[in-house]
């Protein structure tokens, strides 16, 4: 939406970006994005990206983590996703409370690829993406791609700049997965859903985290006819009637049809409604568990907004109904109170399964077939992988921290024992700790002694292979004369892991 | 929502066209004079208000958007219940946005209340140096059609304000003369216009 500066000025609102864009340079590299297209200081960027906008972070909405408990979550992240087969098979409800509670930032972008079964769908595809990516796609779909790169998130300094990197790592996305999946092609609200995905990882993982929730959370979303979101409207009002009989019945009253509110909602998973912080933390549940996540957020929105009379009194029609629901309270959206209200809300998977046959029998009474069969639909995490289980190759990481950890201390939590993570570069168990540099050394460390090349990593499946835009995610090549990572383990790093000192793209 | 301003009439208007005509910036200019190159993607339904003076009536106009892609027409007819009034968006300089307008008509008539009064609207006009879409050719197409016709520029303004009024102008004829059947066309009275438009009032008959 526009930008709003001032009701009824008869100047033009100039656009964020300024007419110097036409002299970008692609290969710039001229600190961010914003800063190429004449951004000045005055345009403080925050946490997230955003640079302004109706989502950008705004302090009341603030669910600041102290460091110590950032440091604790990420030790437990790391070792989940080392075993993530076992975690996945046998502690599941570990995991799940774990995204409950929010992912930790740094490790966001690759507990997401490994919670859809992205990751894992990369390792069995691999070369895939890139075969898609070097094919130039059919012109038809490319040219509606290319309308809209540079209108998803237009505010956030990753997408701020035509051509820059984040719009062509959007455009590669887009395009291979109409190569990928030619009879789908492409849906426009498939790019924000790849937008949110490339803000945490490089483009071929975001390809596949695509890839599944098109075709494993929301199957039909995207597709010719849109049929699934409109079932899936009709089975959030349905559900609306046992959470808020108020809401359903105003609903009822004027006719107003699910579609007319819910669609942006759903088939961006949320990505263009909430605040950016409580954007993440659905984002975190919704690829754990599933549609049921999405379908709560709309019933506690609903139920927020018009699930009391006084709320109702205010709203005489359709249109003034639908401008609520518009404008949904701030105070509704605010991390914690969403998450728990989610949390909340009675409403399992087999609740939604139930409702869709009810729902889907329903329709093909009163429309006939659905003309676009979609696979079902999975829900969550769990079921994916064990619809697709993974070899032990598929889970393999490459880390290029390797980090030797102490003993546990037992200050850390009263009374339970904290698994430390072990980063292994290599397969075999028993092979010792490979000493890596550390390329985010503390700049107080010493010059070391000049200390042999470390050794090449595994031929377990490489990195993507460098592309001619060199992706920001690539990992750099790790600098020699450096101190051996040892002397800073984890837990005592006096370098904060936070978003605002470091660059998120782990 | 709660204005004070007080109308005679609320008319729902739909824009509708091809992705990247234009829609979004016609109804934000129109409604907040505002306009901005990197408008995010119609996804789902936009809609904005404003009420304009047309002889002594206050007319609310009721503008929704929605995504111009192909797909998306399959969840439109929500979208087109009750609307009176359709701009039918083109980019002048893509020819291709134009040569979908037939199929765009169909989707109308398919859809839309039969009175819907229609406007052609070749939208990007300070594109004029691109243009692919002669004036005179999409003039005559909307004659025959029995279309209006307007170049516009949501960008410079041009032509906006004219556009939307000339639309509501021909609404609220059609309204007044009472051209249209009982029900067929739904407008809001909520106040007494002046002694001698009587019979232009309708019962208040909320969106089916």
């Amino acid at each position: 939406m526009a930008k709003i500066e001032n009701g009824r000025q008869s100047v033009d609102t100039r656009s964020i970006r300024t007419i110097s864009s036409s002299h970008l340079d692609d290969e710039s590299s001229l600190g961010s994005d914003s800063e190429i297209n004449g951004f000045t200081s005055d345009r403080q960027t925050d946490k997230y990206g955003f640079i302004g906008g109706a989502q950008q972070h705004t302090e009341e909405s603030a669910q600041d983590l102290p460091p110590e408990v950032l440091r604790q979550r990420e030790v437990k992240w790391l070792d989940m996703l080392s075993h993530w087969d076992k975690w996945m098979i046998k502690r599941f409800n570990k995991v799940r409370l774990r995204c409950q509670k929010g992912i930790p930032p740094s490790l966001r972008g690759r507990a997401w690829l490994f919670l859809s079964g992205g990751k894992v769908k990369k390792e069995q595809n691999q070369g895939k993406f890139q075969e898609l990516d070097s094919q130039p796609g059919d012109p038809k779909w490319i040219d509606v791609i290319e309308k809209d790169l540079h209108r998803q998130f237009p505010f956030h300094e990753m997408f701020v700049s035509r051509g820059g990197h984040g719009q062509q790592d959007l455009f590669r996305v887009l395009k291979a997965y109409t190569l990928y999946r030619p009879e789908e092609g492409y849906c426009q609200a498939q790019a924000p859903i790849a937008a949110v995905l490339l803000m945490h990882m490089p483009a071929e993982d975001a390809f596949w985290g695509l890839v599944q929730i098109c075709e494993k959370y929301l199957p039909g979303y995207y597709s010719p006819g849109l049929e699934a979101i409109q079932l899936d409207g009709e089975i959030l009002y349905a559900l609306l009637r046992r959470v808020s009989p108020l809401a359903y019945r105003h609903l009822e009253k004027h006719k107003i049809d699910p579609i007319l509110y819910m669609t942006e909602w759903f088939m961006c998973a949320f990505s263009r409604t909430l605040p950016w912080a409580s954007v993440l933390r659905v984002w975190d549940m919704f690829l754990c568990d599933g549609v049921k996540i999405i379908l709560r957020v709309g019933l506690v929105l609903l139920k927020c907004m018009l699930g009391t009379r006084e709320k109702l009194k205010a709203c005489q029609g359709q249109y003034e109904t639908m401008e609520l629901l518009r404008a949904i309270e701030p105070r509704y959206m605010q991390e914690g109170f969403l998450v728990r209200e989610i949390l909340e809300v009675p409403v399992t998977a087999r609740d939604v399964e139930r409702e869709n046959h009810t729902q889907l029998k329903r329709w093909k009474k009163n429309r006939g077939e659905l003309n676009f069969k979609s696979p079902p639909r999975m829900h969550g995490a769990r079921i994916i992988m064990l619809a697709e289980p993974p070899r032990r190759q598929d889970l393999q990481q490459n880390p290029t921290i390797v980090l030797e950890v102490p003993q546990p201390t037992p200050q850390l939590k009263k009374g339970k024992e904290e698994r430390k993570s072990k980063k292994k570069k290599s397969i075999k168990k028993s092979q010792s700790i490979v000493e890596i540099p550390n390329p985010y050394s503390l700049p107080s460390d010493p010059p070391p002694p000049p200390h042999s090349d470390p050794p090449a990593p595994p031929a377990v499946s490489s990195e993507t292979p460098q592309t001619e835009t060199d992706p920001p995610h690539q990992q750099q090549a790790p600098p020699t004369h450096l101190p051996p990572a040892k002397e800073s383990p984890l837990q005592r790093s006096t370098q904060s892991l936070s978003s605002t000192d470091q660059d998120t793209y782990l | 929502m709660g204005s004070d301003e007080s109308y005679n009439f609320v008319f729902k208007v739909v824009l509708i066209g091809e992705s990247g005509v234009g829609k979004s910036n016609l109804l934000s200019r129109f409604t907040k004079n505002e306009f901005n190159h990197d408008s995010r993607t119609t996804i789902g339904v936009e809609f904005s208000t404003r009420t304009v003076q047309l002889d002594n009536y206050a007319i609310k106009a009721q503008i929704w958007d929605t995504a111009g892609l192909e797909r998306y027409r399959a969840i439109t007819s929500a979208y087109y219940r009750g609307a009176v009034g359709a701009l039918l968006v083109y980019d002048i300089s893509k020819h291709l946005t134009y040569e979908s307008v037939d199929r765009w008509l169909k989707e109308l008539f398919d859809h839309a209340d039969p009175h819907i009064v229609v406007m052609l609207v070749g939208n990007k006009r300070d594109l004029d140096t691109l243009r692919t879409v002669p004036t005179e050719e999409a003039k005559d197409f909307a004659e025959k059609r029995g279309l209006m016709f307007m170049e516009t520029s949501a960008l410079d303004s041009t032509n906006v304000e004219n556009a939307f009024n000339e639309v509501l102008k021909a609404i609220h004829k059609k309204v007044a003369s009472r051209e249209v059947t009982r029900g067929s066309i739904c407008a809001v009275t909520l106040s007494n216009p002046t002694s001698d438009a009587q019979e232009g009032r309708r019962n208040c008959c909320k969106s089916s």
